[in-house]
């Protein structure tokens, strides 16, 4: 492998663990807010009660 | 409540936006604007990811000790939040060191990976915090694994220094250190237009450690408040 094999081979690992780490946390970001979204929603509604 | 929570949000947004734009500045400046090095040619471009990555896992693993400090003080949870967050990217940026340090150690050294002192205690750090993020998925009383984990964080810390100093107190085959020197300041070690290229890409890291960390604060946030939600509707 030449000079630049390593280097493309380091950087598409480190972009590509970091790109891969963003998208899952991102996901784990949005399922959480939903659930609080439905956990709030509920309670709000609880709260009201039946007018 | 929903105005910090917008606010917050479009926060994150100029962070996301300002952080992508300085690691795309970052890798045009690394790949393309900087020359090769004298000695080692095109392969110590590696040192554009490498000495960030590194110093982003020490700043993580501060963090966890702070927070880890303050958890065991104050008992107060965004505390342990901050300490389990950070120990998390720590863990990510820590393997990906050891992974571009292996990559510019075969054609530098000859060698993929050598038990050299300061490969061999980043290796040690990388699996202390593994643990610190299993022992937390281990024990299942929440207050015990944090306490546990928070003493396991402190712990894990004190092998920075000796990460740092391994090169001063043992014959090794890693080189003294080039930005963190008390006798000399990085532009005496590095050249003007490598070390920019650094600096560029030492910014785009920490803007995008700290965008992760928020995101990872937030999940951690958003969690507790999840668990205090359902345990109050006694399911």
């Amino acid at each position: 492998m030449g000079p630049w094999g390593y280097v493309f081979l380091a950087y598409g690992i480190v972009w590509g663990a970091i790109v891969v780490y963003f998208i899952l946390l991102k996901g784990r970001y949005r399922r959480a807010e939903n659930e609080l979204s439905r956990l709030r929603a509920g309670e709000d509604a609880r709260i009201d009660g039946p007018k | 409540m929903e105005n910090m929570e917008k606010g917050g949000k479009s926060r994150g947004k100029i962070l996301g936006g300002l952080t992508l734009l300085t690691i795309v500045v970052g890798l045009y400046w690394g790949l393309i604007v900087a020359p090769p090095d004298a000695y080692q040619g095109d392969t110590q471009r590696i040192m554009y990811l490498h000495i960030p990555s590194i110093l982003i896992a020490y700043l993580s693993f501060f963090l966890v000790f702070v927070g880890s400090c303050l958890y065991l003080w104050k008992r107060e949870k965004r505390d342990d939040i901050l300490a389990f967050s950070a120990a998390e990217i720590g863990v990510l940026f820590t393997a990906l060191t050891i992974v571009e340090g292996s990559i510019w150690g075969r054609p530098t050294w000859g060698v993929w990976w050598t038990w050299d002192a300061r490969l061999t205690l980043t290796a040690i750090l990388l699996l202390i915090f593994v643990g610190y993020l299993m022992l937390r998925s281990l024990i299942e009383e929440e207050s015990r694994a944090a306490s546990s984990a928070a003493i396991l964080g402190i712990i894990g810390f004190l092998d920075i220094p000796l990460i740092h100093m391994s090169v001063y107190w043992w014959r090794t085959l890693h080189q003294m250190p080039s930005i963190l020197r008390p006798d000399k300041s990085p532009w005496e070690n590095i050249h003007p237009a490598l070390l920019t290229a650094l600096a560029i890409n030492f910014v785009a890291f920490v803007l995008l450690y700290f965008y992760l960390l928020s995101l990872r604060y937030r999940v951690g946030d958003m969690t507790e408040e999840i668990k205090t939600r359902r345990m109050n509707r006694g399911g």
